[in-house]
């Protein structure tokens, strides 16, 4: 299993890789174990790839760390060839069409498995994965099971449609899934792997892929599971909402942060505006939601183009292109939505020759809090002039932000604190880059 | 991070998890539990327990600000390509916190200790509701051209005081 990533091809990335890499070996050095060979990249998607599509899987308990200070209490799956629990589990990236097999190995205290909703003829231990009974006829799981502790179960099925799924539990799926006993699972098409679907118009960057699997939990479920008891569902609230199973700002915080050593991905996003020359394709980012409501998830500062939804591109019969762009990404539960996203200066504005015909936002209007901004002060991507005296200046080069979050706001807190949950920050560069961070 | 607590969905508070009572020993069981304790603490320095630390290894303690400011530093990160740079720290006293996190007029100074370039722009999502004992918070700076880097230290200054050799990690 090699997880891999094109690299970034910046040289701070590449210094930034090569650091990662440096501080990932001596991590290793005195950890212990395995290295995460997923440390390739500070952002966007990291795949666990293999060459036979075989992944091996451990469903394993460890904590997670929340803002806030809180530390909870999970279920997920490890990646056994590197050894390490991690929430959400591994973003398994394989090719439509080809064999894929997972072995799921369980070292929990109940049975478990995994079931792969939108693939097709899935086969566990060599039969038909199909739901299982008691001998009352009561309902155990919905796929065959790996048993209590020492129990495996090889699951093996032919990628389906390019897209997006999730991968979860299919036992006592409202307890494990909450437990946080899933991950995603993303289908490339044959040939293209820089395509969301088959469809030519549907390519991005490779280098601006990124996930976000959102999902919620309820501390206080998941202190009963620790403690060995059952769940009360009566008064299940969830308190945490998380992207990649990380809250705000540890959104912020790069792949395989090493203050989340269970929690590898990030949910930073960093773009260039296009240009049709030098960067003239989209960000793609993928929404999976794990939760039990719908996440309303605002890109904030940019429309989204939603290309593929439930592994299924958005076009007609006759194969007509009916993609569409989006401000709010409403996403249901188990619902997967892949959305194009880039940056376009549509009206050509230029301070000089081709002016904003209306008068300039005043300063009060940027603000984001207090006397602080991102705004250049110019409208102007890539663009800087002077500030007001009591107005300190974020930005460096005429950049811009913009937050990303669930419009539901309570789902972008940490335990009731705005802000926090569901919410990230985009960054988009002018097409020229920035010389410095 | 609080180790051994987390807190109760309803109520809010911080509780202890379940822990396991420690029987009567005698002379031969404390050396045992001695030998099993130093196994675990070294254990612990190379294992992935660290992370239960309320705060990052290495970090510095300045009782003065904390008496001050009623808040602990636990970490310093760059973060977002480096671009920009979170603090976070734990409430020790909810009424200073509180007052500490409402001066938008002089929020703590992050200066490097390897050159001489510091930053105070609090940048991002500085809260404003009621701080609970115990629970951390945190502030988001502007980091633009890398005032602080990874794997320097840095000293944060606050109010008259200074807490120095602060390890960035990120």
């Amino acid at each position: 299993m090699t997880p891999t990533r094109i690299p970034r091809p910046r040289r701070s990335a590449r210094w930034a890789v090569g650091a990662t890499a440096l501080a990932a070996a001596v991590a290793t050095a005195l950890l212990g174990g395995p290295a995460p060979a997923q440390a390739a990249a500070d952002n966007g998607l990291l795949c666990d790839t293999s060459p036979t599509n075989t992944f091996t899987l451990k469903a394993d308990d460890d904590y997670i760390a929340t803002p806030d200070g809180n530390s909870i209490y999970m279920w997920s799956y490890a990646n056994e060839v590197r050894g390490h629990f991690q929430f959400p589990g591994p973003t398994l990236c394989v090719t439509s069409g080809q064999k894929v097999t997972v072995v799921l190995h369980n070292t929990l205290p109940e049975a478990t498995s995994i079931v792969f909703p939108g693939q097709k003829g899935v086969v566990a231990n060599g039969a038909p994965a199909q739901p299982q009974f008691d001998g009352g006829g009561s309902l155990t799981s919905l796929v065959q099971a790996a048993p209590a502790r020492t129990g495996t179960v090889t699951y093996t099925f032919t990628a389906g449609s390019p897209g997006t799924y999730l991968y979860k539990s299919g036992t006592d799926v409202s307890k494990q899934v909450q437990m946080g006993m899933y991950g995603a699972l993303v289908v490339r098409p044959d040939g293209h792997p820089d395509r969301v679907n088959s469809r030519a118009d549907s390519a991005f960057s490779p280098t601006h892929e990124y996930l976000f699997l959102l999902s919620e939990l309820d501390p206080e479920a998941h202190l009963a599971v620790e403690r060995g008891g059952p769940i009360d569902w009566t008064t299940f609230k969830a308190r945490y909402f998380l992207i990649n199973g990380r809250s705000m700002p540890d959104t912020l915080a790069p792949n395989n942060a090493s203050w989340l050593p269970n929690q590898p991905y990030g949910a930073f996003v960093h773009i260039r505006a296009y240009d049709a020359t030098t960067n003239p394709l989209p960000a793609t980012i993928r929404y999976l939601n794990a939760g039990t409501v719908d996440y309303p998830f605002h890109p904030h500062g940019s429309d989204e183009r939603v290309v593929n939804q439930d592994g299924q591109p958005v076009q007609g019969d006759g194969g007509q292109d009916l993609s569409y762009l989006k401000y709010d990404i409403d996403v249901q539960p188990g619902q997967s939505i892949d959305v194009l996203m880039d940056w376009r200066d549509v009206e050509h504005w230029n301070e000089l020759t081709n002016p904003v015909p209306t008068n300039l936002p005043a300063i009060t209007d940027q603000l984001l809090v207090g006397t602080d901004t991102w705004f250049s002060e110019s409208p102007y991507l890539g663009v800087k002039n002077p500030l007001p005296a009591n107005i300190t200046d974020n930005n460096v080069c005429g950049e811009y932000y913009h937050v990303a979050h669930s419009h539901a706001l309570q789902q972008a807190t940490n335990y009731g604190a705005a802000f926090g949950g569901m919410m990230t920050v985009f960054r988009i560069d002018p097409v020229a880059g920035c010389t410095t961070n | 991070m609080n180790p051994g607590t987390t807190r109760a969905a309803r109520s809010g508070e911080w509780v202890a998890r379940p822990g396991r009572a420690v029987a009567r020993l005698g002379r031969r069981g404390w050396v045992v539990v001695a030998v099993v304790l130093a196994l675990v603490v070294g254990g612990a320095v190379t294992s992935r327990m660290l992370w239960h630390d309320p705060a990052q290894a290495g970090m510095p303690l300045n009782v003065d600000l904390e008496q001050s400011a009623g808040i602990r530093f636990t970490r310093v990160a760059v973060v977002a390509d480096g671009g920009l740079l979170e603090a976070s720290y734990v409430v020790l006293d909810p009424e200073k916190a509180t007052r500490f996190q409402s001066d938008r007029e002089h929020p703590p100074a992050i200066e490097s200790e390897e050159r001489a370039e510091s930053t105070k722009r609090v940048a991002l999502m500085k809260q404003g509701h009621q701080m609970r004992a115990g629970q951390s918070y945190y502030l988001v700076y502007n980091n633009s051209g890398g005032v602080v880097r990874s794997g320097e230290t840095a000293r944060i200054v606050y109010n008259g005081f200074v807490l120095e050799h602060v390890p960035v990690i990120g």
